[in-house]
């Protein structure tokens, strides 16, 4: 696709990140906002790479240890992330398990993979075009945040069930570690800058 | 340099003029097709309905009880801010903080921030404190789990549902309440027609 407007780079203009003006990057700051102005987001890559290798390192024991445990007439019984859907669907609850397993597993998966992907390729000749990949990023930024519900129903499971000694449900330390994948994931989404995808494309031209 | 009613694409730093943009219009990139701007019609009066009416309604899920859970005679009944406290009592005060933050305390921060932002901007007069307060919104509403939370409840209910009877309380129903307005509120303020109208306000 050919491009006849030009980049705010080109122009030798940075987009400030909190209030979108317009302004010269010699200026440091943001002369409306007074945030710190960047013609692209610093150290995107290093960044990003370092949390997305970080969010790989806690989802081990996200997935090893329990996310929860049930204590019911003396015994106790831990369930993994992905113990929980094979119970639920035992119980029955196939659309439940299936929202568990779309937020708590394919998701989290789905967002190392396509971030991965993405700094790989920004610097490389990519089968995916600019545009695709930018919706990719687009799509990994908006279902992040959605892969808190596990600890949601861990915290809400762990306040509501405790019946004398009868039964009880406590928190298992996978909590704290998918908790952790989860935000250093959305950190690493947001460190990422998408506008490299295009930067790459635009050189290509300029040499043509 | 003639830089006015232009934007820059947040995704692909693509340049668009949206100074023809009309009341009720969202301009998106010609490059990469990335949402830039929309015109909300009387976006501040709108915002401040919202943000009222979720103000009131995260008051009462913090006032009545959110769930109760009954089985064999014995009863246990919890409000909103027992949820992240269980987790704190059995020691993941990091897990009880950031749930807290998640869906309690960043979403009243900005419902705050939003009347301090909405107030002034609906009666067009410029306010010193106008810059600080939208900065710390954009800054900070990524970071509000409340529609996830509500999944949370539901998904918690089925999983429980054969252990024993749930009720689900009046705090529970102003929670979700709350979770409409607050979400209508955020997707109601356009991040450039917002700094727009306050630098507007700074040099007249």
């Amino acid at each position: 696709m050919k491009t006849s407007a030009p980049t705010a780079a080109s122009q030798n203009l940075a987009a400030c990140h909190i209030c979108t003006k317009l302004a010269e990057p010699e200026l440091h700051h943001c002369p409306r906002c007074g945030a710190t102005l960047h013609l692209r987001k610093s150290n995107s890559l290093q960044r990003t790479l370092a949390l997305l290798l970080t969010a790989c390192i806690l989802y081990i024991p996200a997935n090893l240890y329990p996310i929860m445990i049930t204590d019911q007439l003396g015994t106790s019984e831990g369930s993994t992330i992905l113990g929980g859907v094979i119970i639920l669907l035992h119980h029955g609850a196939a659309p439940v398990a299936l929202v568990i397993f779309i937020f708590s597993v394919m998701v989290p998966l789905g967002k190392l993979m396509t971030m991965f992907y993405l700094l790989w390729t920004v610097k490389r000749h990519s089968p995916v075009s600019a545009r695709q990949r930018t919706t990719m990023y687009q799509i990994t930024e908006f279902v992040g945040k959605w892969s808190m519900v596990d600890v949601f129903v861990v915290a809400i499971l762990v306040a509501l069930v405790h019946l004398g000694g009868l039964l009880a449900i406590r928190p298992g330390i996978a909590a704290l570690c998918f908790a952790g994948v989860v935000i250093v994931t959305m950190v690493a989404a947001e460190s990422f800058d998408p506008r490299l995808i295009w930067d790459e494309m635009e050189e290509k031209n300029s040499d043509e | 340099m003639a830089i006015n009613g232009e934007i820059a694409c947040h995704s692909c730093d693509q340049l668009a003029s949206v100074a023809s943009l009309k009341a009720g219009e969202s301009a998106y990139c010609p490059r990469c097709g990335h949402f830039l701007t929309r015109i909300v019609p009387d976006t501040y009066g709108r915002i401040l309905s919202y943000t009222i009416a979720g103000i009131i309604l995260l008051i009462m899920a913090n006032s009545y009880t959110f769930l109760s859970f009954s089985s064999t005679g014995l009863e246990s009944v919890i409000t909103l801010r027992q949820t992240p406290g269980a987790v704190w009592e059995y020691g993941m005060p990091a897990v009880a903080i950031m749930v807290a933050a998640f869906i309690i305390i960043i979403p009243a921060f900005i419902l705050v921030l939003l009347l301090l932002l909405c107030i002034p901007l609906h009666a067009g007069q410029y306010q010193p404190w106008l810059i600080p307060v939208a900065k710390m919104i954009f800054l900070t509403q990524n970071w509000s789990m409340v529609e996830v939370f509500i999944i949370g409840v539901i998904v918690s209910l089925v999983k429980i549902a054969d252990m024993a009877t749930v009720e689900l309380g009046i705090s529970f129903w102003a929670y979700a309440g709350f979770s409409i307005c607050f979400t209508l509120a955020i997707s109601s303020l356009d991040r450039y027609q917002c700094w727009e109208q306050i630098e507007a306000l700074q040099t007249s």
